[in-house]
């Protein structure tokens, strides 16, 4: 919890030295783009965290005295029925709900100790550290390389003549490189919504977060694509957080370190997935996981 | 159904009539034939004087041209050539795309990305309110204020400002349209990238709203090439070639002969009228056909040129 690795307003001077305050810039990626990323060190404690957490729009409160935990390296599971206000949760979780009129929060919310919401935060580099994707694949209309490296030429990561190798170690890492290393200038809407969803994976991890957000992130892909998306969150974990918001039960079960259940605005049930599921605490967890309902 | 159902009660799947529509749905066709026909007219109505004109403008044009009108100006007996009149209007439509194009697309921008919602519905009603000042209208107030009180004469500046600001509400317009167009899920992944705001909007959302904001543009193009109005307050005419000079200097310009010369009695000022719309006609055909080939290239990478 203390273990704040890198601050969200200062820079971290031993991996950052002489870069302004706000940006974040780790090193270069390293010569050799074939390379397989350097693993993280591994990171102990929580890395998100709620606090009594209440979200509303206007008047219409989504969910209330939400306490959750996301210990670092693990795979997290949101489940619940539709407009159980899941979505609502993971989306605050990097501030993609503040320009949303009439939003509201009360409670805290933290990455590695630091107060998500500090008037001193700048929401933009909280999504540089927690990134997301989303239920549809949405690849930018740019070509395919430009998509890549769109998060890393936003926050000048690397120096332009770095960002063909960034983009050629991100498609290797999602396992894309081969079916579209001969059409990076091209336009990704050719690829398969499978091959999208990689792309815009791809596009997420260029800029090296340490959360990522998934937002129902295959149920708009065929069974395959949804196997090649999971399996490449497992190679993910534990270099990086993740959450994932499913409507798929058996997909939260076969993927998740814990899960949690949210039930009509309110956090039901949370806990290590396993247990969830076999030995539910509360009823409505016990009818939702059985399939009784949702 | 009682009435098909085999004897034991049980309903058996069988033919109850042949397949002519019959009641209702007969009734049903006969109204689509005539709203078909309806449709049919109207497209008539509003195509057949479209080829009327072009082909009147094209024929009177054609007839009595001579390709010295592209090098010769005008003579102070309405003969000679429209070099002068060409230049002028050239002169005066690039001076108004930059300045319309500037102030009305950023508005635009400023509509679709940033204003709130009261901010917001000012600006819009203050840009629809100036869409519908008839362009006579401004014409005499730029005369008025431009020409007379500011001392300018008739003057490029006065036209240039004049015809703007006759453009920037349509421009406006497209540009927030053609921005609010841009599905969300682009601002979505540029926003949860983290990019800054107007980063995200050069870089991702203005791109898909080119052509949209290309098409106002060049509509802002045709309307200046066409007014006659306006420019006869503020640009007035000339013989001689326009210079560099923005004020105390009156600018020639296309639509004047075709207004002007044809209720001359001589018969060369009525030839310069019918070239002067044939040179109009064949701009704004190249207008549009630049724009296909400006929206053709931006649009190498978007859903639309894909399988999606």
């Amino acid at each position: 919890m203390v273990n704040a690795m890198h601050e969200l307003t200062e820079p971290d001077t031993a991996r950052t030295p002489g870069h302004n305050l706000h940006l974040q810039v780790p090193a270069p990626v390293a010569g050799s783009a074939a390379a397989p990323k350097p693993a993280p060190a591994p990171e102990s404690g929580t890395a998100m965290s709620a606090h009594d957490v209440s979200l509303s729009f206007g008047d219409k409160t989504v969910l209330s005295g939400v306490d959750l935990e996301f210990p670092a390296g693990t795979i997290t599971a949101l489940v619940g029925p539709t407009g159980c206000g899941k979505t609502t949760f993971l989306r605050s979780l990097n501030r993609m709900n503040d320009r949303v009129p009439g939003f509201r929060r009360t409670g805290t919310f933290t990455l590695f100790g630091d107060d998500l919401y500090a008037p001193s935060a700048d929401p933009l580099v909280v999504r540089r550290r927690v990134g997301m994707l989303f239920q549809r694949p949405n690849p930018f209309p740019l070509s395919i390389h430009e998509n890549v490296v769109a998060g890393v030429k936003a926050h000048r990561l690397a120096p332009r003549n770095k960002l063909r190798d960034i983009t050629e170690t991100r498609l290797r890492e999602v396992g894309l490189w081969d079916a579209v290393a001969d059409r990076l200038g091209s336009s990704p809407f050719r690829l398969s919504g499978g091959q999208q969803q990689l792309l815009c994976l791809a596009r997420a991890l260029a800029v090296e977060p340490d959360v990522l957000l998934l937002d129902e992130p295959t149920s708009s892909l065929d069974p395959v694509s949804t196997e090649a998306v999971e399996h490449l969150l497992r190679t993910l974990s534990p270099g990086i957080t993740i959450v994932i918001v499913t409507h798929n039960l058996a997909q939260a079960r076969r993927l998740s370190d814990r899960t949690a259940f949210f039930f009509e605005g309110r956090l039901a049930e949370a806990g290590e997935t396993e247990q969830v599921f076999e030995q539910p605490a509360s009823e409505a967890t016990r009818q939702y996981v059985t399939g009784r309902f949702g | 159904m009682s009435d098909v159902s085999a004897p034991l009660g049980v309903p058996v799947a069988r033919a109850t009539s042949g397949l002519v529509a019959t009641g209702r749905m007969a009734r049903r066709r006969i109204v689509n034939t005539v709203l078909w026909g309806i449709a049919g007219l109207m497209t008539a109505l509003v195509a057949i004087p479209v080829a009327w004109v072009l082909i009147g403008v094209v024929r009177k044009g054609v007839a009595g041209w001579h390709w010295s009108v592209l090098a010769t100006t005008t003579t102070s007996a309405n003969g000679g050539g429209l070099a002068n009149a060409i230049v002028g209007t050239t002169v005066i439509v690039v001076g108004v795309v930059v300045i319309a194009g500037i102030v009305g697309v950023a508005g635009g921008i400023y509509l679709a990305e940033f204003s709130g919602a009261k901010e917001g519905s000012i600006v819009r009603g203050a840009s629809e309110v100036l869409a519908g000042v008839p362009s006579i209208v401004l014409g005499y107030v730029g005369y008025v204020a431009l020409v007379y009180h500011f001392h300018w004469g008739f003057s490029l500046l006065a036209a240039w400002i004049v015809l703007s600001v006759l453009c920037v509400p349509y421009i406006v317009k497209t540009t927030e349209v053609a921005l609010r167009n841009v599905p969300t899920a682009y601002r979505d992944g540029s926003e949860a990238l983290g990019m800054p705001t107007g980063y995200a909007l050069r870089r991702v959302v203005l791109r898909p709203a080119l052509p949209g904001i290309a098409t106002g543009l060049i509509v802002a193009v045709a309307i200046a090439l066409g007014e006659t109005a306006p420019l006869l307050y503020t640009a007035s005419w000339s013989d001689k070639f326009p210079t560099a000079q923005l004020t105390h200097a009156n600018v020639p310009f296309l639509t004047y002969p075709v207004w002007t010369f044809y209720n001359l009695p001589a018969a060369s000022a009525h030839r310069l009228a019918a070239e002067a719309a044939l040179i109009l006609i064949v701009m704004v055909v190249m207008l549009i056909i630049l724009s296909r080939i400006v929206v053709a290239r931006t649009q190498r990478h978007s859903e639309n040129s894909g399988v999606r």
